[in-house]
């Protein structure tokens, strides 16, 4: 592990690799604070760039934008009362009222000292739990994985917001796109409509840019038209603001919000949007003073913080150890490792142990630069708000179209961003959740392929996937989530009366 | 019956035609045993049929209270069209008329279309911003990275 490290380290500490870990959290912090732009955006439009650097070179770049971008959206929610990114939505609820208070500078200290601090813990865990957990998942063969994509595909359903309905339908239509192409095993060609194109089926760098990017794109152009200018305070940060009595003081609500944050990210789809809403609700509920949470108390952009960066850590988790993404930029990172011929996975720490541990060098670097670059660069990314949106949002589109042609020189990938814009767009109307699609269409294939090689494996029979304990408690565990929502929704409708005792 | 009713039984519809759109797909791809290529495609169209009739059965239970004032505000759809329109025009007639020239039609014009009702349109800015754009993007992703973004009527 110390070599693999070492070897980590004379990665990272290049002056190219550096630079562009630095580059890529600077703009990362750019776009998480930017309302409307979010770390998915970023690291959909910095693809392209990726392709001609190496992938030690490329996959730093990436991380820096990931890290970066969650990070940022604190700014505007203190600033302007508007969440950059949704991982930074429950920031708002008293990084406001502070700012509002004339406490705006200790509101900015606390959320860039407590990300900070958030996204270092979930990166040793990641560091951790990450190879562990590689070494175990050495020993799965197709019915583990066949278990896993099906509980990941349930909980994806189960744990988001709104329409169980419109959920699993979601997580469908992405499983439904990703049949497109060869099959596996019998490599019969499927719904290519005499298209040579879809042969190789959908590429996910393709579906999430149009998913993701495009679909905002046209979402901004329903209200730009009237949006008024918000009011752009400005502060003068001097150090941190707050004192060390009131940072041992958040010492609990830190470590709590951190594991929820990483425990969050671990689980597939969900992430930092989830993470920060999830922990602000836990530290209102344990705190002595929970009347005063939405005031302006730093315990809240503690909690939210400390726990929307966390995520990043707990996300890149399944990602490195099974190829499952932990949420929309992992899963867009999980197209730039394949742009570079790297298959994630637990082979990953095998054939390439000296990447992995790059990355993890990477990301705290990474973190180091957003820290300094938040606390003194304030005054610059507060610029950069005002740059208005009807100039920068179709720029942003001409460089996914450039993002999108650069995956395989062809027209064929632009119409596919802007198809999978279009419907992104209409999910947005329709009032469809969009991360069960992209991890249907990821997890498809994996379900698919390992589900026929597993009943290969056991003549025809399903019970294998029963009988593996691995296998057999991942199985048990989807029913358990699908049945304990159905409950939790049946009660939430039905609720008992109060006064029957 | 309410908008958001509608919406919510065109939804319903919708999964229902995707399903049976999918189904009658998978019916035409040759069967070789049980477990074969048209087995999970079998296995979503009829989720996603089922999911139709639920999403529909929902719909026609769904009770709707008089509409809040952020819900009455409408989306400013001929923007949204026209935002739309230049996208699908712009990734449409990129090959045949090039990126470089493409891409300042699309920038300047949808510049035009985005501008707030508040603020002026200042033509000759936008016109600098869209060539300057094109041209730092062409001339960087074509020289510097060998992306062979197509040139069109430049050739």
């Amino acid at each position: 592990m110390l070599s693999l490290f070492q070897q980590g380290l004379e990665i990272v500490f290049t002056v190219q690799i550096l630079g562009l870990i630095f580059f890529g959290t600077v703009v990362g912090i750019i776009f998480g604070a930017i309302p409307g732009l979010t770390a998915t955006m970023a690291v959909a439009l910095f693809l392209p760039i990726t392709y001609t650097l190496g992938p030690h070179a490329g996959i730093s770049l990436l991380v820096g934008l990931y890290i970066g971008g969650v990070s940022g959206g604190l700014i505007s929610a203190i600033l302007l009362k508007i969440p950059g990114t949704p991982a930074s939505v429950a920031t708002t609820f008293d990084g406001g009222p502070m700012m509002e208070k004339g406490e705006g500078a200790k509101a900015l200290g606390v959320g860039i000292a407590y990300s900070f601090i958030g996204t270092l813990l979930s990166i040793f865990a990641l560091i951790f739990i990450a190879p562990t957990l590689a070494k175990i998942a050495l020993s799965f063969g197709p019915h583990e994985y066949f278990s896993i994509a099906i509980f990941s595909l349930t909980l994806i359903v189960t744990l988001a917001t709104g329409s169980m309905v419109k959920g699993i339908f979601s997580g469908a239509l992405g499983f439904l796109f990703s049949t497109v192409g060869i099959a596996p095993v019998d490599a019969i060609t499927r719904f290519t409509f005499g298209l040579t194109a879809l042969n190789g089926g959908f590429d996910i760098l393709t579906v999430l840019i149009g998913l993701f990017a495009i679909s905002e794109i046209i979402k901004v152009a329903e209200n730009v038209k009237t949006e008024k200018n918000a009011t752009i305070n400005t502060v003068t940060m001097k150090g941190f603001g707050f004192s060390m009595k009131e940072f041992w003081g958040q010492g609990w609500n830190c470590i709590r919000s951190t594991l929820i944050g990483t425990g969050i990210g671990i689980l597939p789809g969900i992430g930092s949007g989830t993470s920060n809403i999830v922990a602000y609700m836990v530290a209102k509920k344990q705190s002595k003073y929970p009347e005063k949470f939405g005031t302006g108390i730093i315990d809240g952009v503690v909690a939210s913080e400390a726990a929307s960066c966390s995520a990043v850590g707990g996300a890149m988790i399944p990602l490195l150890t099974l190829g499952i993404p932990g949420d929309t930029v992992t899963a867009m990172l999980l197209g730039g490792f394949m742009i570079h011929g790297i298959q994630p996975g637990p082979l990953l720490f095998v054939s390439q142990g000296p990447l992995v541990y790059s990355i993890f060098i990477a990301m705290v670097v990474s973190s180091l630069i957003m820290l300094v670059c938040e606390l003194y660069g304030v005054r610059l990314f507060i610029k950069m708000l005002a740059v208005p949106k009807h100039i920068l949002l179709p720029i942003i589109l001409v460089l996914c179209v450039v993002g999108a042609f650069g995956l395989g020189n062809r027209i064929f990938d632009v119409g596919t961003i802007v198809f999978f814009g279009l419907l992104g767009y209409g999910f947005v109307k329709c009032g469809i959740p969009q991360t069960p699609f992209i991890i249907g269409l990821i997890l498809g294939p994996m379900a698919e392929t390992n589900l026929r090689r597993g009943l290969m494996l056991s003549d025809g029979s399903f019970i294998g996937f029963l009988t593996e304990p691995i296998s057999g408690a991942f199985l048990a565990l989807a029913v358990a989530s699908v049945v304990l929502h159905i409950f939790q929704n049946h009660r939430a409708k039905n609720p008992l009366p109060a006064a029957q005792h | 019956m309410s908008d958001i009713k509608k919406r919510e039984f065109a939804v319903g519809v919708f999964f229902l035609v995707v399903g049976l759109g999918y189904l009658y797909m998978t019916s035409t791809l040759p069967r070789k045993q049980f477990i074969d290529a048209a087995f999970v495609p079998y296995v979503l169209s009829t989720i996603m049929c089922v999911l139709g009739v639920l999403q529909l059965r929902a719909a026609s239970k769904l009770v709707v209270g008089e509409p809040s004032a952020k819900q009455a505000e409408q989306p400013d759809y001929s923007t949204v069209l026209k935002t739309l329109g230049l996208i699908v025009a712009y990734a449409a007639l990129l090959e045949p008329v090039g990126f470089p020239i493409m891409t300042i039609v699309y920038l300047f014009t949808q510049f035009i279309v985005l501008t707030p009702a508040d603020k002026k349109i200042s033509y000759l800015t936008y016109g600098i911003i869209s060539v300057i754009t094109s041209a730092a993007v062409f001339t960087t992703f074509r020289y510097a990275f060998d992306m062979m973004l197509p040139v069109g009527l430049m050739n």
